[in-house]
């Protein structure tokens, strides 16, 4: 440690801005340390395995002449439709990397401020609690949106360009409002479910570890139930299905579990509404002095 | 005048946390004191604008302390007592980080944060990540970043705890250089007397959510009591009773020395005349400086 004021105190004579969204700098400084992270770079790179796949096949469907020969007959599993855009959004493997991408980037987002006492520097600054909480929950939209609705408008893009024609925009004209909404719903979801878990522990490691295990655990729930009762409504126990219930009806596809779509909202909207709830209890402005 | 606070209730359900405190500070340093529970964390949450008092009114900077809290943040800054740290950064990113949350533009905020770690002693630890540093440097970095925005008003919470001596004085040397000589006003809570005594020259005393004392060191020393410190030979049992039927308080310390609490506008020379008429002889006599620690326990009513 060097000499305590090795070089003098001089004022600031600069002025105060006043942000537009004054979150921003949350946002910024909590995505360069998620990137920081031990292997989190690898992770990242790994849940753009399904867009760059999806993408080959966009490209594939334009030139199927080409590679008829590896379909042998079957070129009907690459008509791209919003059946095609469904599936990527909705599949097993993209959404278990966006969850375990949100358990390196979004498990400490609160557990780490509330552990080492920072809540109270943040609101020390003219910033509201609404500031801090869409400082956090923006991280959790960039890395889910970096996932969905980036690669979804690239796919629309991309089908235009390689088909050189606005054929399928003309079919389709609404598939980019999809792929918007089921986006939206998907990361607004998933910043809730994050953020509630992360201010529920000091822990950031219980917090990965809850954030992961609730996933999975619920649902393995409702694969165990299903095969006792084999009753369709016990889909609604499960993350995972309740997103692929509400993507399907977004997309206007066939509903893969029996029940009303509205039902998947419903929960997800109830996990939404419990989470807001915690955070504003969790976060309280008052607790920065004891 | 810096802080004015006039009237000011607040109550947790029922326990009154503040009762009718009114003050007006504009000095240096002042040091906010009272025992646990006293109200000082409530009046600093109020002073920073976290709670609205139920009752009375008060400006912080001339901002309204129930309306524009969001100004009066932009224009203080707050040192907490607690560790406090983001990490996996290091401290540049830091300050600066909280200097951009306070309004800074960021490339100011990060010019800014270098000047001031330095001005702390973090110069050259400054891009080591913050989970290494040892209490002492993360009390600087507490201070680094109360700092980065240059505010008019400091309020520093406990600022030598968990620190050792040589940290203490280090910390204590910069907290009175801001406050004698950076043009910035610095309101310090803190339970180590010492420290309050030995940056303050002002002093507000609570005590059960009621101003118990308030005033310049020197006011509140010289209105109180004039304190002598004497080594006496003899019986010193009849000559203690004769100065306290003389309306003194006298304490006597384990090295034998007497302390003689003699109230505001006597003589100093009844003391010598309870020696003659008790039959001591006083080896010692010195006029004593009535410390902090004597002042504080006067008026919250302890020993």
């Amino acid at each position: 440690m060097t000499t305590i004021r090795e070089k003098g105190y001089a004022h600031w004579d600069g002025e105060f801005i006043d942000r537009r969204f004054p979150w921003w700098p949350i946002t910024r400084t909590s995505i360069k340390l998620a990137f920081q992270r031990k292997h989190f770079k690898f992770f990242f790179s790994g849940a753009f395995i399904p867009a760059v796949v999806f993408l080959v096949g966009i490209y594939i469907s334009e030139r199927i002449e080409d590679f008829r020969f590896m379909f042998k007959g079957s070129d009907k599993l690459l008509v791209i439709n919003p059946a095609y855009f469904k599936t990527y959004m909705t599949g097993d493997f993209l959404l278990f990397m966006i969850v375990m991408l949100l358990t390196f980037s979004g498990a400490g987002l609160i557990s780490d401020d509330i552990k080492h006492n920072s809540l109270q520097l943040y609101f020390s600054r003219p910033i509201r609690k609404m500031d801090y909480f869409l400082g956090k929950a923006s991280v959790i939209f960039f890395f889910t949106l970096v996932l969905t609705l980036v690669p979804g408008l690239i796919f629309f893009f991309m089908k235009l360009v390689f088909s050189g024609n606005f054929d399928f925009f003309l079919a389709y004209p609404w598939l980019p409002l999809a792929v918007f909404a089921y986006a939206g719903l998907l990361t607004v979801f998933l910043a809730f479910y994050t953020l509630l878990i992360s201010a529920l522990s000091k822990n950031r490691r219980y917090v990965s570890i809850m954030m992961f295990t609730i996933y999975i655990f619920s649902e393995s729930i409702h694969g165990i139930l299903f095969g006792i009762f084999r009753n369709p409504y016990l889909a609604l126990f499960s993350i995972k299905a309740n997103i692929q219930q509400a993507g399907a009806a977004i997309f206007g596809q066939k509903l893969p579990y029996a029940f009303p779509q509205y039902l998947s909202f419903l929960v997800l909207g109830a996990v939404c509404l419990l989470s807001a709830y915690v955070l504003k209890r969790r976060i309280r402005g008052v607790e920065v002095i004891r | 005048m810096s802080i004015e606070v006039k009237d000011l209730h607040f109550s947790y359900g029922n326990v009154k946390a503040l009762n009718g405190v009114s003050l007006t500070l504009g000095h240096r340093a002042i040091g906010l004191l009272g025992p646990n529970g006293a109200g000082k964390s409530t009046l600093l949450r109020i002073l920073l604008g976290f709670l609205v008092p139920q009752k009375g009114e008060g400006k912080v900077l001339d901002f309204d302390i129930s309306r524009e809290q969001t100004l009066i943040r932009r224009s203080v800054g707050y040192m907490p007592e607690d560790d406090c740290l983001i990490p996996g950064m290091d401290s540049v990113t830091f300050t600066s980080f909280f200097g951009e949350l306070a309004g800074m533009p960021r490339q100011e905020a990060m010019k800014r944060a270098h000047e001031v770690l330095f001005y702390v002693g973090l110069g050259e630890a400054r891009y080591r990540r913050l989970e290494t540093y040892s209490s002492g440097m993360k009390q600087r970095l507490k201070l680094a970043q109360a700092l980065v925005h240059d505010p008019k008003l400091l309020f520093l919470d406990e600022p030598t705890s968990n620190l050792d001596p040589q940290g203490r004085v280090e910390i204590l040397n910069l907290i009175k250089d801001i406050s004698s000589s950076k043009n910035m006003q610095v309101l310090i809570s803190s339970h180590i007397l010492a420290d309050i005594e030995s940056i303050c020259s002002y002093v507000v005393i609570l005590n059960k959510g009621e101003l118990a004392a308030q005033g310049r060191m020197e006011d509140l020393r010289e209105i109180h009591y004039s304190l002598y410190e004497i080594k006496i030979k003899g019986d010193s049992r009849p000559f203690v009773r004769a100065l306290e039927s003389a309306g003194c308080k006298v304490d006597e310390t384990e090295d034998r020395i007497l302390k003689i609490y003699m109230p505001s506008g006597r003589d100093r020379t009844e003391i010598f005349r309870a020696a003659t008429g008790t039959g001591v002889q006083v080896r010692h006599f010195v006029k004593s400086q009535t410390s902090l620690e004597d002042l504080f326990a006067q008026a919250v009513g302890v020993d």
